[in-house]
């Protein structure tokens, strides 16, 4: 065994030798940023060992670093393997921040019908001329205080075996809780005295990347609290498909219970925020991907992302939360939603349900853009849907100074389109360290503009300006100068980024336009283009358009719905009836594999252009650029 | 019964001049106004279609060249003025396409030596010139200009626009008035693409020729067609960014398994069918200039392209 000391928090950890630097700082509880899975793609584990002996084939990885960074000695800690005793420096850039998190709904008016409800009833004694037994007794009062009927509450034996001495001992007065499960009415809880002024539910997002968390106060119909965490699942792998395969390999179970952990530490901190006690918890509703509900739930995913795709499991499920560890009252309820296909799961369908398009008439476009994109194209009465890899370009991957949506991240530019200077705002208004996807969105629409790059992306380097310069590896723009940023060097955006961009930007408007031929339909026909998903909200619409991420549609018609998976769940939570159309919508959707369509690569490599290689698509986009060039043809 | 032939397009692929003559202020012989399609090739319609321009490829240096050409070529290939004179008065071309190939060897720096061979080529043949560069991106921008410069007046065919590489060529194409050849491999959205780019850093329509790239009969033409298909489709409904003339060079075909594998005896005339049929179902697909280097496939195809009009003529007085 090895001993490897983590500093600066001087954090110990034994492992066999051989074992990766990557493993060790897990094991150590060390969150390390792999976007990769720990690969060696990513470049983003970058420590440096002080003292020991090590393996790493630095000559293989020299791309991911900086003239300064290799003379420190750094490597990735993925691909170097520990031989001695070390010190290992990770340094704060390595190490996954607190990530901001849309925790603002939309404000919709939902009718506050919950499914779970809570009784205080007293009730009389029995006596030798009223010997009714006691569960009668109970079920009677509770239909007396407005409960459902009598007869018609389903009664737990572990809840029945507690009534006779719950009941004596209260001296007559318990808070009964009943819950509406398929099933019919249930009594799920029984308390003494009057408790019924704490009952709470929870909405979650179980995200790949993120978990955010509502508690709603069921009486008052009030949010009580809201938290959000990482997904624990993430020391486990990246993306959906690294997971799969741990799963694959004996990793189910880890990967059930590091799901249920992520809830349960929002849930934790949503309660300890409202001052509530969690066993009052006695529903939470969930919607996330098909395969984080799967894992969640502890169903092998593995045929998920196989040929022919199938899930398991596509309707609504209700569990008992108990059953997969949701750290909640014993006998809390577990509200899931329901999926379409491998990639179109419970969250597109909270998504639906909070932007409505699935209640009227006019066709929508929706697309929730996260670790991979949906895109849904419908209204009440069809629904065509797809689903694809957006790269990990919008969320920081394979971009040399992408970061996720940290403090410090650039998530919003502008650039002066003759001095090229440019001006940008960060999260928390702190130095910036990185660009996140919106700001990186905002900087190609930027540079287009101010004909710094060509409509494939390729930078002038003929351009004379000290931000315009030739790079390492790639020609590259300077977004911020090293004396600006709280890293110490210059923050650029290269070629290759810019290339691994429109990629993106590609697979997410080719989808659209397969969604629309599938129709028949035109970009005149979509009333409304909504945003979903926690990139969304810091879009900025119309450098969306311009780059030609989505089909050209006026910019008032474009709408951000932000977390929409999380305001589904909540207005499933706090009215049970919403939850009957979700099969319904599930039902509804037709799922297209892109990879199945013969035009779609046509239509990718038509939309790897800036903003398409058919202008007429993008009149409004193609009139400013061309405003842009006169403009700068002249000064 | 005739077809109905009306498809009901608008469009008109876009001409283009290649060459000048004296009296337009060059030193050609001749002067080629090429494109002006309105409708596809070699069909029973009121207009014939002109017969694709054939050009014959010479090189300044010919270490890289077919062994085929430089057997039968001889001596000239190391003389590209004799060579491309030879083109002109002997084979029977259209134009000649002057490949510098010198600019291959390793560390070539010689760019005053380029110009003096492509004046030297100008002053040995009469013809319009397409001139290929080098592809070297260190270089390319001091060659195009030495070449464009010394083909001052000439309307020269500079090649080859590529996406990733188009500003160097497109400059010299500006500052002496040539023509570009842009090139994509192998797709419409592509060679749209380019040719958008070209036409937003200045070169006009009209001084752009779409190289789609040419695969060998056999080993993925097909593709090459179906592109140059969609790609005239287009032009034919409209699409003024896709609407030039397409220049194919089948020369992937003289280093096929078939020809090198073919009998010493045999070798030569396999080269040269497999030269000649890829050059005609390129023609078929809608090219406008067929660039081919064994000089046998040049009266081949000037021969198969006069019987292909003949025949539509002779089928359409017929439908009468």
């Amino acid at each position: 065994m090895r001993t490897v000391t983590f500093l600066p928090s001087y954090r110990k950890i034994e492992v066999a030798r051989g074992s990766t630097i990557l493993d060790a700082a897990q094991r150590a509880g060390m969150n390390i940023n792999v976007v990769c899975g720990g690969q060696g793609k990513c470049g983003k584990c970058i420590v440096y060992v002080q003292v020991g002996k090590t393996e790493f084939d630095r000559q293989k990885y020299l791309q991911f670093f900086t003239e300064e960074e290799l003379a420190r000695g750094a490597c990735l800690a993925c691909e170097t393997t520990i031989q001695g005793d070390l010190q290992v420096v990770i340094p704060e850039s390595t190490l996954i921040q607190e990530q901001k998190i849309l925790i603002e709904g939309k404000e919709t008016e939902i009718e506050f019908r919950p499914a779970v409800k809570k009784y205080y009833v007293t009730l009389q004694p029995p006596t030798l001329t009223d010997p009714s037994p006691d569960l009668t007794r109970l079920l009677w009062g509770i239909q007396k205080s407005g409960g459902p009927v009598a007869e018609k509450i389903y009664v737990p034996l572990e809840v029945m075996r507690e009534i006779p001495a719950l009941l004596r001992h209260s001296d007559w007065k318990v808070s009964g809780t009943i819950a509406l499960v398929p099933g019919g009415y249930r009594l799920i809880d029984l308390q003494e005295n009057d408790t019924s002024k704490r009952i709470y539910g929870a909405a979650v997002d179980l995200g790949s990347t993120t978990v955010v968390a509502y508690l709603w106060d069921l009486v008052t119909g009030k949010v009580a609290g809201v938290a959000s965490n990482y997904n624990k699942q993430i020391s486990c792998g990246e993306d959906i498909l690294a997971r799969v395969n741990f799963a694959r390999k004996n990793g189910l179970s880890k990967l059930q219970s590091l799901a249920t952990d992520s809830i349960n530490a929002a849930l934790t901190s949503a309660s300890n925020t409202a001052g509530i006690d969690r066993e009052d918890i006695y529903e939470v509703v969930v919607a996330g991907n098909t395969v984080m509900t799967h894992m969640l739930l502890g169903i092998d995913p593995a045929y998920i992302i196989a040929e022919p795709y199938v899930p398991v499991v596509q309707r609504a499920l209700s569990v008992a939360a108990a059953r997969i560890g949701i750290a909640a009252n014993r006998n809390c309820g577990l509200f899931v939603f329901p999926a379409v296909s491998d990639f179109i799961g419970g969250d597109i369908i909270a998504d639906i349900l909070a932007c409505g398009m699935g209640e009227r008439q006019e066709i929508s476009l929706l697309i929730d853009i996260g670790t991979n994109f949906e895109v849904v194209l419908g209204n009440n009465e069809w629904m065509f849907s797809c689903a694809g890899a957006a790269g990990p370009a919008l969320e920081g991957g394979e971009v040399l100074f992408g970061m996720r949506a940290n403090p410090g991240a650039i998530e919003k530019v502008t650039i002066d389109p003759f001095t090229l200077n440019p001006t940008w705002g960060t999260i928390n208004n702190i130095k910036p360290r990185g660009i996140t996807g919106s700001g990186l969105i905002d900087t190609l629409a930027e540079l287009i503009s101010a004909c710094v790059i060509d409509r494939t992306g390729r930078i002038n380097t003929g351009i004379d300006n000290p931000r315009v310069r030739k790079g390492a590896h790639f020609p590259e723009f300077v977004v911020a100068w090293a004396r600006e940023t709280d890293i110490g060097k210059d923050i650029v955006i290269t070629e290759n980024d810019i290339k691994n961009l429109i990629m993106s930007k590609a697979s997410i408007h080719a989808a659209c336009v397969t969604l629309m031929k599938e129709a028949g339909v035109t970009r005149h026909d979509i009333t409304t283009i909504y945003f979903a998903g926690a990139f969304g909200n810091y879009l900025n619409k119309k450098n969306a358009t311009i780059i030609g991420m989505i089909p050209e549609t006026d910019i008032d018609r474009i709408k951000n719905i932000g977390n929409g998976a999380v305001t589904g769940a909540n207005i499933a939570l706090i009215n049970r009836r919403e939850r009957k159309v979700l099969d319904a919508i599930a039902g509804k959707i037709a799922y297209i594999e892109l990879n199945a369509e013969p035009s779609f690569m046509d239509d990718y490599t038509s939309s790897t252009f800036l903003p398409h290689t058919d202008l007429s698509l993008f009149p409004m986009v193609q009139a400013l650029l061309e405003s842009c060039r006169l403009r700068k043809g002249s000064g | 019964m005739g077809f109905d032939l009306q498809f009901g397009w608008t469009g008109t692929v876009s001409e283009v001049v290649l060459g000048r003559t004296r009296a337009e202020g060059g030193t050609r012989s001749v002067s080629y106004r090429i494109g002006g399609g309105t409708t596809l090739p070699f069909l029973d319609t009121d207009r014939p279609s002109p017969s694709p321009l054939i050009a014959f490829e010479c090189c300044d240096n010919p270490r890289i060249w077919s062994t085929i050409v430089r057997d039968y070529c001889g001596d000239l290939v190391n003389d590209p003025a004799e060579w491309a004179k030879t083109a002109e008065t002997v084979y029977g071309a259209d134009m000649v396409r002057l490949n510098l190939t010198s600019t291959k060897e390793r560390n070539f720096s010689d760019v005053a030596a380029l110009k003096k061979t492509v004046e030297s080529v100008l002053s040995a043949t009469t013809l319009p010139l397409i001139i290929e560069g080098s592809n070297e991106p260190k270089i390319d921008s001091e060659v195009f200009l030495a070449c464009g410069e010394a083909g001052q007046g000439e309307r020269l065919l500079l090649g080859t626009a590529e996406a990733s590489r188009y500003r160097s060529i497109a400059a010299a194409a500006l500052a002496y008035d040539h023509s570009v050849i842009a090139q994509s491999p192998i797709d419409i959205n592509l060679a749209k693409q380019l040719n958008i780019l070209l036409r937003e850093i200045g070169v006009a329509r009209d001084h752009i020729i779409i190289d789609p790239y040419t695969g060998a009969l056999g080993y993925g033409f097909e593709y090459s067609f179906s592109a140059m298909e969609r790609i005239r489709f287009s032009a034919l409904k409209g699409d003024a960014d896709l609407a030039m003339p397409m220049c194919c060079a089948p020369a992937d075909s003289l280093t096929i398994k078939e020809v090198r594998d073919a009998p010493a005896d045999a070798r030569d005339e396999m080269a040269v069918q497999w030269e000649v049929y890829t050059s005609i179902a390129a023609a078929v697909a809608g090219a406008e200039i067929i660039c081919v280097r064994h000089p046998r496939s040049v009266g081949v195809l000037k021969e198969a392209f006069a019987g292909l009009k003949s025949h539509s003529h002779s089928r359409t007085a017929e439908v009468r």
